[in-house]
Order: C-alpha cells, then sequence, then structure tokens
C-alpha cells in the first residue's frame, strides 16, 4: 500500500514537472555587460529567474563595443539574433538605419505596463526614431571623477565636506594638478589616454560645458566651433604633455593607477564604482576614495551622459511571437522596477520611481554625482554617433594620438571633422 | 576525339568543374554585381550604376589604404624573402638531429594562430613592463608605445609578421636547396671557386625559381594583410596602419555599406592579379636569362 502511494506521488511530481516545463517561455538574452557592473547584472537575473518560474532567461554575454554591435547586426539580419538585448540609446539612430531593432508598438508597451510617465520625456524620446519606440531605457550612466582622499587632502585639495575643491576653471584645474605633482604625486589625473571612447566622453563633456555643439543640422563642429574644438583638445594633450597622465594607458591600467593608490584622480564611468566599492569593503584599497561630478573647466556643468537600454532586434524571417514577446516585455518591466540594484553597479535608474526612492536618495557615492542627470549632454542624435558608430572610430584614429602628442590637434579634429562630414552627405 | 571519350573526360572533371563554378566562379560574379549597387551588408541593393567607383576614385582614406599595404609589402616581401633564404643556407650547413631541431625552432612560430602571436608581442613590446622595452629605450631614451605610434606602427607588424610567417619560406627554400646535387659544388671546388663564388654563380641560380615563387606566395599573402592590423592597431593612429582589408572590413561591417566594400574588395582583386603578374613575369624573364 505504501510502495503504491509513494509510486502515485512520484508520478504525480514527475508529470507537473513536465507540465511546467513546457509552459515555460525561454527568453535569450545577451549583453555586453562585462565590467564590475556585469556581476550586478547576473545577480538581477538569478533573481528574475527565481521569482518567475514561467519565465527562463538564457543570458550570455558579449565583449562590449564593436564585437557586441557587429554581432547583432549580421545575426538580426540572419534571423539568428537573440530575444532581448541591451542597447546604447546613443547608438539607436544608427541601428534603426541598419534595420537590427524591431518596433515596440504602443499597444505591446500598454500591455506589458511600460508606461512613459515613469520616465523623464528627454529619456523615453532617446528611445525613439521618427515617433517610433525601439526600446525602453534602462539606466543614465556618465563619467564621473573619482578621487583618492588621502592624496587631495595631502595637497589641500579636500575640503571639509569630503568633497575635492578648487578644481573648477582650466586654470584651477591645472594648477591643481601641478600642485599635486609637486607633492610627489606620480599621477595627478589617470585617464584611459589609449582608448577612443573615454577620450570621447571627457571631450564631449567639456564641448558641453561651452555649449558647443559637435553636430548641429547636419554640421559637424560648423563654423567657430572646430577651433572651440581644437582648443578643448589641446588642453587634454596639455594633461599629458606636462606629465600630470600618462600617455597610451589602456583601460585596465589606467583603473590599476588609480586602485594601486598612484593616481589622485581618475575618470572614468560610474560603471565603475563596483570595483572600487567592492575593493574598499575587503580592505583591499588602502585609502579612502570617493565620486563627483565631472569639475566645470568652462562656463557650467555639463556631462556627457548615455543610457543602457532594452531592445528586441528584428530578426528576419524569424518574427517574435506574441507569447515570446510579451515574456521579453515582463523581463523589461522587472527589470526596471528592480533597477534600484541595478544603482549598486554605479548607474542612475531610468526608472523614475526607483530614482525618486528614499534609498536612492542615500545610496553613495550615487546620491553625490546624481547631480549630473540635470546637465547631462547626450550623444548627439544621428547615424554616425553612438557606440561603436564612426564618431567612436574616428577618436581611436584621430584623438588618441593628439591627446598623446602623436598628431597636431588641429589636423586630428580637421581629419575627425572630413571624414564624419563625409559620411553625412 | 570521339564522343565516348568526351563523356569520359566530362565525368573526370564534371565534380571539379561543378565545385570550382558554384564556389567561386558564382560568388565573384555577385561579388561585380554587388559593387553596382548601394546593398547594405547583407540584403539586395538598388543598382546604382558607377557611383561607387566614382567614389573609390574620390575616396582619400581609400587610397591612402593603398599607400599603407603597398607600405606593408615593401616591408615584408623581400625582407622575409631574404631572411628566409639565410637561414636556409645556415640551417642546411647542420645535419642529423641538431638541424631537425633548429629547423623546428624556426617553424614554430608559423603554427601559431595569430591572436597568440598578437598576444606573445602585445605583452614582449607594452609600454609599461614589455622586455623589449629596454632595447628600444635604449636607442630612443625612453619607452615607445610601438602600435600608438604614426611611425612605429607599421614596421612593428611588419616586424611580427615576418617573425610569424618566416618559418614557411624557410621550408620552401630547404627543400630546394636540397634539390641542387652536390656535384655541381664539388666541381666547382675543383675549378678553385670558393664559398662566394659557389653561392652566386650555383646556389643563387639554381634556387631562383623557388625565390620567385617565395616573393610570389609573399606578394599575394601581404596585400590580404588584416589581421594584424585588426588586432594590433584597428588602422590607427591616424590612419598609420589602415590597409586596404581594413578599409573593406570597416565599410562592410562598421559603416553596412556592403555594396562600396564590394567595390573595394575588386579593387584589391585586381591589384593583386597585375601585381602578382607582373612579377611572376620579371623574375621568369630573370631567370631564364
Amino acid at each position: 500500500m505504501r510502495g503504491l502511494m509513494t509510486k502515485a506521488l512520484a508520478t504525480a511530481a514527475l508529470l507537473a514537472l513536465t507540465m511546467g516545463a513546457q509552459a515555460k517561455e525561454t527568453v535569450v538574452w545577451w549583453d555586453f555587460l562585462g565590467g564590475g557592473d556585469g556581476v550586478r547584472m547576473k545577480a538581477l537575473l538569478e533573481k528574475f529567474n527565481k521569482e518567475n518560474p514561467d519565465i527562463e532567461i538564457q543570458a550570455t554575454t558579449l565583449e562590449w563595443g564593436v564585437p557586441f554591435y557587429t554581432k547583432v547586426q549580421t545575426s538580426a539580419a540572419v534571423g539568428e539574433g537573440p530575444d532581448i538585448m541591451t542597447y546604447h540609446l546613443s547608438r539607436l539612430p544608427l541601428g534603426v538605419s541598419t534595420g537590427t531593432l524591431r518596433e515596440i508598438t504602443p499597444d505591446e508597451l500598454k500591455a506589458a505596463g511600460i508606461d512613459a510617465k515613469n520616465f523623464t520625456p528627454a529619456n523615453w524620446e532617446a528611445a525613439q526614431v521618427d515617433g517610433k519606440q525601439y526600446a525602453v531605457p534602462f539606466d543614465i550612466h556618465s563619467v564621473v571623477l573619482y578621487y583618492n582622499k588621502d592624496l587631495l587632502k595631502k595637497s589641500g585639495l579636500l575640503g571639509d565636506d569630503g568633497l575635492p575643491k578648487g578644481l573648477d576653471g582650466v586654470e584651477n584645474f591645472n594648477a591643481a594638478l601641478k600642485k599635486l605633482k609637486a607633492d610627489g604625486v606620480e599621477v595627478p589625473l589617470s585617464t584611459h589616454t589609449a582608448a577612443g571612447d573615454s577620450q570621447w566622453r571627457i571631450f564631449y563633456s567639456l564641448l558641453g560645458q561651452q555649449d558647443v555643439p559637435f553636430l548641429k543640422d547636419g554640421k559637424v563642429l560648423d563654423g567657430g566651433d572646430e577651433q572651440k574644438a581644437v582648443d578643448t583638445l589641446k588642453e587634454m594633450a596639455s594633461w599629458v604633455a606636462d606629465g600630470y597622465t600618462p600617455a597610451n594607458v589602456e583601460y585596465p591600467a589606467s583603473i590599476a593607477l588609480f586602485t594601486s593608490g598612484k593616481a589622485a584622480m581618475h575618470i572614468n564611468g560610474v560603471w565603475e564604482v563596483p570595483t572600487f566599492t567592492d575593493l574598499a569593503k575587503n580592505g583591499k584599497l588602502g585609502f579612502e576614495w570617493g565620486a563627483v561630478r565631472i569639475p566645470v573647466l568652462y562656463n557650467h556643468p555639463a556631462t556627457w551622459a548615455d543610457s543602457h537600454s532594452f531592445a528586441v532586434p528584428n530578426n528576419k524571417g524569424k518574427e517574435i511571437s506574441p507569447e515570446k514577446l510579451k515574456a521579453v516585455l515582463t523581463v523589461v518591466d522587472w527589470m526596471n522596477k528592480n533597477s534600484l540594484f541595478w544603482a549598486t553597479a554605479g548607474h542612475l535608474p531610468a526608472y523614475l520611481p526607483a530614482r525618486d526612492s528614499e534609498e536612492f536618495k542615500t545610496m553613495q557615492p550615487n546620491a553625490t554625482y546624481a547631480v549630473l542627470a540635470d546637465t547631462a549632454v547626450f550623444d548627439p542624435s544621428s547615424t554616425i554617433a553612438g557606440v561603436a558608430s564612426p564618431i567612436y572610430e574616428g577618436m581611436q584614429n584621430y584623438f588618441v594620438p593628439a591627446v598623446n602628442g602623436q598628431l597636431d590637434p588641429e589636423e586630428a579634429v580637421k581629419s575627425l571633422k572630413d571624414e564624419l562630414q563625409g559620411l553625412i552627405e | 576525339m570521339d564522343r565516348k571519350q568526351n563523356l569520359t573526360a566530362l565525368l573526370f572533371t564534371g565534380p571539379f568543374l561543378v565545385a570550382y563554378l558554384v564556389i567561386f566562379i558564382y560568388p565573384t560574379i555577385q561579388l561585380v554585381h554587388l559593387s553596382f549597387t548601394d546593398a547594405p551588408l547583407i540584403g539586395a541593393g538598388a543598382w546604382i550604376g558607377f557611383k561607387n567607383y566614382i567614389r573609390l576614385w574620390n575616396d582619400g582614406q581609400m587610397w591612402k589604404s593603398v599607400f599603407n599595404t603597398f607600405y606593408f609589402v615593401l616591408l615584408t616581401v623581400i625582407p622575409t624573402t631574404i631572411i628566409g633564404l639565410a637561414l636556409a643556407l645556415m640551417v642546411n650547413r647542420l645535419s642529423g638531429w641538431f638541424q631537425s631541431i633548429v629547423l623546428a625552432c624556426f617553424f614554430l612560430p608559423y603554427i601559431l594562430p595569430v591572436s597568440v602571436v598578437i598576444l606573445i608581442w602585445q605583452w614582449v613590446l607594452d609600454t609599461q613592463f614589455g622586455i623589449a622595452q629596454p632595447i628600444i629605450s635604449y636607442f630612443t631614451g625612453k619607452p615607445v608605445a610601438v602600435f600608438r605610434d604614426r611611425y612605429w606602427a607599421m614596421p612593428m607588424v611588419a616586424f611580427i609578421t615576418i617573425w610569424w610567417t618566416n618559418g614557411f619560406n624557410l621550408l620552401l627554400f630547404i627543400a630546394g636547396l636540397r634539390n641542387i646535387s652536390q656535384d655541381y659544388y664539388d666541381a666547382a671546388a675543383l675549378d678553385g671557386a670558393g664559398r662566394f663564388k659557389q653561392f652566386v654563380y650555383i646556389t643563387l641560380p639554381l634556387i631562383w625559381p623557388v625565390t620567385a615563387l617565395v616573393l610570389t606566395i609573399q606578394l599575394i599573402l601581404q596585400l590580404k594583410i588584416f589581421d594584424q592590423v585588426y588586432l594590433l592597431t584597428q588602422g590607427g593612429p591616424a590612419n598609420a596602419t589602415y590597409v586596404m582589408v581594413q578599409y573593406i572590413y570597416k565599410q562592410a561591417f562598421q559603416l553596412n555599406k556592403g555594396g562600396y566594400a564590394a567595390t573595394v574588395s575588386l579593387a584589391l582583386f585586381a591589384l593583386i592579379v597585375i601585381l602578382s603578374v607582373m612579377q611572376y613575369q620579371v623574375l621568369r624573364s630573370r631567370g631564364q636569362k
């Protein structure tokens, strides 16, 4: 009798299991989050899979930048793309122009409970081309100035509030760099001088502080803006020429200069916040650190910013089924509702209920630099802009040699301008 | 010939012909067709006549990449041939298992995948801790980020390419040298010819067909330079290493311009055909002299 009972129970359990498996919708997910924030995303994905037994996300992390976007574009064109992917809003016009992205209709968004009013209008509209929605914003991310409190304090550049002081204005900033160097700091400012994308973020922030549009009415650095761009680039090159910033430093080496205590300041994306947080937590950093908005070197505050978003690839010949799309949008909605945790990766949540929450307002160091969102300058909305775009490539090709004293800044700006203008026409 | 023979001939050549037509001729025709359209990377485009060709002619970066490709060919083809021959002459004088070991050492880099080769040299030449930097510093006074320097980048890519591929040339030359009968040298020695005269009047003329072959293979191979540049410099800094295949890659995969990429590909194809035919003719006429 007992044996029979066990058998019946086991059969029932087995049945339930297989039925559960049948009803489960799988969502193939691609992202490019390989930095400090990738660890946070993995935790989010695990949590989602645990909380949503009827949907299973199969996630793959690919290499950021050109490799990711080339793969996405070619795989979507032959119907082999994922069901959902992360996508930079800066690149959205370019992605739409190559037919890589599928429109998400207002009805589909409404059915999933995704509402525009939960995002700032500028952020929401950045996910549109010609009034059609192609993505849902997930965060706003930017570059910030990381600083070593101990080193700044020694040079009298730290206020009583623990924030850097005396860095605003080009002269003051350069004087601060000089002071740090004189006080024996090996690297006053560490940036990725070998990486075009990083130099773009700094350059575009500084242009924004002078209200110089990089692209306006289809013209790249038109008229007097070209000279202003040259002057800005010269300023960036002078940090290397004067020995404040080491030349030709790759991304990881630049971070290492800061974490090893050799660099007093470091300009990098907010996505490296977890790297420093985790190091400090484990007692491996050896100094007090902080992060603030990029100092105002010119007229007013402005910082380059971009957004991670979620998009559905336009898989040619393999249209996504309504059930699958529903599951995908469920994932998107869930991610946004849980984006307070994503903020621990340094980013500012795009989802306003998360950004306005009390918890976010006290989260450090995010709360200190969150003001940058008000004065953020986003990449020009154009098919030449965004991650892995012609602008980024031109930065690597022309601006990196200029910053490192290999190429005359005038020639660098002119070459970049000519090349990009040629692509627009 | 009767019909039966013709049929037999067709039966034997048929499989090759079909494969050749499907795998080589058809895509080539498609490529030519593509070059007259504004097609994206994947999918068809509209017929635009000679627009791509006109653009090609006026494209500054494309001419820069042609120039860079020639520069790279100049830096690699003749040096690698001379080094290959010189090494072969040395290795040939060794014998037994020692020769095999030396030969294996020189051939080893050739079997490495390009990604491994690049990682090795990025490490060796790293600005901060590369073991080759003291040597560079000895001449320049300070470490040089060779792949980020306009003047160093291309010669360094060429140097790495020679290091990587020279083993194969060495092998071809060894085979050529072994084909030269010892009798010639014995006869020359009897007549009082020294080592140098033996090399100039016996080895060099008799090894010439192999030299011509190596030069031609190298020319075709190096005109198609891409992997090393893509992995090391992506065409930079300031276009210093933009070569033709890198430019094709940019047009097709980064700018989504399949039609124009096809046009540049055809230009490269034409260049390779013309240059290799010309070179082979020149070398052959020299050999017959």
